[in-house]
């Protein structure tokens, strides 16, 4: 009792520095989480509280099941729209962060400004801009192929082929934190590394492919899990492209969250799914973290 | 710091080239944004049980003598006081937040309802009413629903019946039989009353107005494909036929489409011109069981997606088209004919387009049209001299006066009225007047139990059909049974 009360009388002042810190953290994250995961057992109403289900478990039944099933499909929807945005953008990042790096320190400066302006821009904006480029009636994909002689698309409002749109729009906007954090990962690098290598005849690629990309593996990590999050979590991109849906084609994890949150007052199956999409989430990032972990020091 | 001035310097040139850059060629001119839209359509209801699933026995028509429209006339001379319904009674003295569906200032929503309570105000200075609006879309309504919840900063509000059933099961509405009066009773539309009463055989709301879907022919189309405007008792072979003639391309490659109209789980716009197949396609039938799942409903729902399957009348995106879209589409004439609620004859009235508004072609000699009805309810509150205020507000908005008070004008080309009034006494004006016809074979929307889950199942099988990804008879067998688990509230 002692040693605590002279630990707190040595070091209690500095646990006043993060108390605002630790107050947002447990007022806006902590405690909201906490209270998702209670209503995720409850059926919940704002104005008249929680009753607990029975059984206990019903929300999660009831989110696979209900509207024939469509949290299954929104899962399979969110899981390639991962696939694919995630793999292009860690590769296109890295290529763009490579090519930039032999530059000048002006010119690379310049190039990781230049990259990372979309990442300022509104997700609103990005996502109406991608809507007009693949408007069937007068967007400007649709212009392109009509220029090579190719029928024109209905790239947002064909089951088929929507998602497909979705996820090439976040494929080909430049992945800004990618290229900045390459970068930088790959400015850290000891340059007696490639000296040594070019004693032994290495050449560009053979240097780049042996030294740098096992180097930064460890920054490949943190982007993947990054990234992997942040598609799993896709919502704005989709509510702005195709706001009325394409059938159940683009669907995902976080719409049918919002559409059982705030079209239904559904806030008990809207918890448990948001449970669910934390689960996976977390699953993923422990696999992610296991596999691709890094022991090089340099 | 040499560094940061280059870095600067760098990215201010950059962006100088983007901004200098040439604008990116087009095929054809895209749609102006509409005109700013505040839907008057029906919305999707959040689940709450209150009443049986029955479609409510349309109102009947409000005398409506046609006046012309004058949207150059300047606005109306300082209000002074004229006293009547305008005046409260309630000897209160503070402020009323009143809550209005689509208000944004300056707006085709925002204007009336200004120049209403402007008037309410100069009636009664120690009452000040002041107005938040609230989008027509998921997070508006999530916005309004927790501040009802709440309890703070809402005394009235502007909403589509749809809304009504979940409010009043969660106890945050007033009833409005006790502020009734003898006039109110004679002069409001009865049937329309009855969709208020909902729960203990109560009305909830002060109905506002009727809102019925009509076709919106653009005038100036027809005229540039050189088609004659068809009769207004038009049938569906007639209504496919002009159709088919005003899609064309223009000579600069742009391609115009005879037929367009927004599809959304929120919203009911189209399913007038399928479901008039028969009396029997109803989403929820008499005997309280799903609708869709028969050969009627199928043939109704084939011959709707033939617009776009078979004569191929309608834009590539139709189906997930968005709603601007489709009320900019009509404004730049690149579609001929548009389906939709009243609220758009304001706005297009505003935008100078040339315009006529059609009932719903006939099908098989049935009649049809789908809407709602337009309520100002009252949030449930302590204070009953406020109450009192808040009904007498409810009241004088939803009455002949506020229509006199705020007549067609610079700002208001229709006047207070965006929709035939739910009063006898109510007199609107051209264009409005043309839904009148419409309302004795208007079908309401159910206010039911899981109605919104319903149209979120009913949705996505509705656009496969119009994307011809599936047959209707496949698409509407399948959801049957879980639709009727959400009808019978399970």
């Amino acid at each position: 009792m002692t040693a605590i009360r002279e630990f707190f009388r040595k070091y209690g002042w500095s646990y006043l520095f993060i108390l605002p810190s630790m107050t947002t953290f447990f007022v806006f994250v902590f405690f909201p989480v906490v209270w998702s995961f209670v209503i995720s057992f409850q059926k919940y109403s704002i104005a008249r509280g929680g009753m607990w289900m029975d059984p206990f478990y019903a929300n999660y039944i009831q989110a696979f099941t209900m509207l024939q099933g469509i949290f299954v499909t929104a899962i399979r929807n969110t899981v390639v729209y991962t696939l694919f945005t995630v793999t292009t953008n860690i590769f296109v990042g890295l290529i763009l962060a490579s090519l930039i790096q032999p530059l000048s320190h002006r010119l690379r400066t310049f190039f990781r400004a230049a990259y990372y302006l979309p990442a300022v821009t509104s997700a609103i904006i990005v996502g109406m801009t991608w809507a007009y480029i693949f408007n069937g009636q007068w967007g400007f994909a649709n212009y392109l192929l009509r220029l090579v002689g190719l029928a024109p698309l209905r790239w947002l409002s064909d089951p088929d082929i929507a998602l497909v749109s979705v996820t090439l729009s976040a494929m080909l906007t430049i992945p800004a934190t990618a290229v900045v954090l390459y970068s930088a990962a790959m400015g850290g690098i000891p340059t007696e590394f490639y000296e040594a290598a070019e004693l032994d005849g290495a050449t560009g690629i053979r240097k780049w492919w042996h030294i740098t990309v096992p180097l930064i593996k460890s920054t490949t990590l943190y982007l993947v899990v990054l990234y992997t999050i942040a598609s799993f979590e896709v919502f704005e991109r989709i509510y702005i492209m195709v706001p009325s849906g394409v059938g159940n084609s683009t669907q995902t994890i976080v719409t049918q969250i919002y559409n059982n949150g705030f079209k239904d007052f559904n806030f008990g199956v809207a918890s448990a799914q948001a449970f669910v999409l934390f689960l996976i989430i977390a699953s993923i990032a422990v696999f992610q973290f296991r596999f691709l972990r890094s022991d090089v020091e340099y | 710091m040499k560094r940061f001035i280059v870095l600067f310097a760098l990215v201010v040139a950059f962006a100088l080239l983007v901004a200098c850059a040439a604008p990116t060629p087009e095929p054809t001119k895209p749609p102006a944004p509409a005109p700013t839209t505040a839907p008057a359509q029906p919305t999707a209801a959040p689940a709450q049980p209150t009443k049986a699933p029955e479609a409510t026995k349309p109102p009947a028509p409000t005398t409506a003598p046609a006046a012309t429209v004058a949207p150059t006339q300047p606005p109306a001379p300082a209000r002074t006081a004229k006293g009547g319904i305008r005046k409260s009674t309630s000897g209160y003295k503070g402020t009323l937040n009143l809550w209005v569906l689509g208000y944004t200032p300056g707006n085709a929503f925002a204007n009336p309802f200004d120049n209403a309570v402007s008037q309410f105000m100069v009636d009664n200075p120690d009452i000040k009413v002041d107005i938040t609006g609230y989008p027509p879309n998921d997070e508006g309504f999530a916005k309004l629903t927790a501040a009802l919840q709440s309890g703070q900063g809402i005394d009235l509000l502007r909403m589509a019946s749809d809304r009504l059933p979940q409010y009043v099961a969660e106890d945050l509405v007033e009833a409005i039989d006790p502020y009734l009066t003898a006039d109110d009773k004679a002069d409001i539309l009865s049937n329309v009353l009855d969709v208020t009463r909902l729960k203990d055989g109560k009305a909830w709301s002060w109905p506002l107005w009727v809102v019925p879907m009509g076709i919106y022919v653009n005038k100036d189309v027809f005229a540039e494909a050189k088609v004659d405007l068809p009769p207004q008792n038009w049938t569906w072979e007639q209504f496919v036929d002009v159709a088919k003639k005003t899609t064309f391309k223009r000579a600069n490659g742009e391609q115009v489409y005879g037929f367009s109209g927004y599809i959304d789980p929120g919203v009911v716009n189209t399913w007038g011109l399928w479901m008039n197949e028969d009396p029997s396609v109803r989403p929820v039938n008499k005997d309280g069981k799903f609708g869709f799942n028969h050969a009627a409903a199928y043939k109704g729902l084939q011959r709707f997606a033939d617009l776009a399957l078979v004569h191929k009348v309608t834009p590539p995106d139709f189906g997930s088209q968005k709603d601007a879209d489709v009320k900019g589409g009509f404004t730049n004439k690149q579609y001929a004919m548009i389906v939709d609620a009243t609220g758009p004859a304001a706005q297009f009235v505003a935008a100078k387009v040339n315009f006529e508004i059609y009932p719903h072609p006939t099908v098989n000699g049935n009649k049809l049209t789908v809407g709602a009805v337009g309520l100002i309810g009252v949030a449930k509150m302590k204070d009953n001299v406020k109450r009192q205020a808040a009904m007498d507000l409810g009241r004088y908005l939803t009455s002949s006066e506020v229509q006199a008070d705020v007549p067609p004008g610079s700002n208001v080309p229709t006047g207070f009225y965006l929709a035939p009034g739910a009063r006898k006494s109510v007199k609107i004006v051209a264009p409005l007047d043309k839904f009148i016809p419409m309302l004795p074979d208007m079908w309401v929307t159910p206010l039911m139990v899981n109605w919104a889950p319903l149209t979120r199942l009913i949705h996505p099988e509705y656009q496969n059909i119009i994307f011809g990804k599936i047959k209707p008879e496949d698409s509407m067998k399948k959801i049957a049974p879980e639709a009727d688990k959400l009808i019978s509230g399970k």
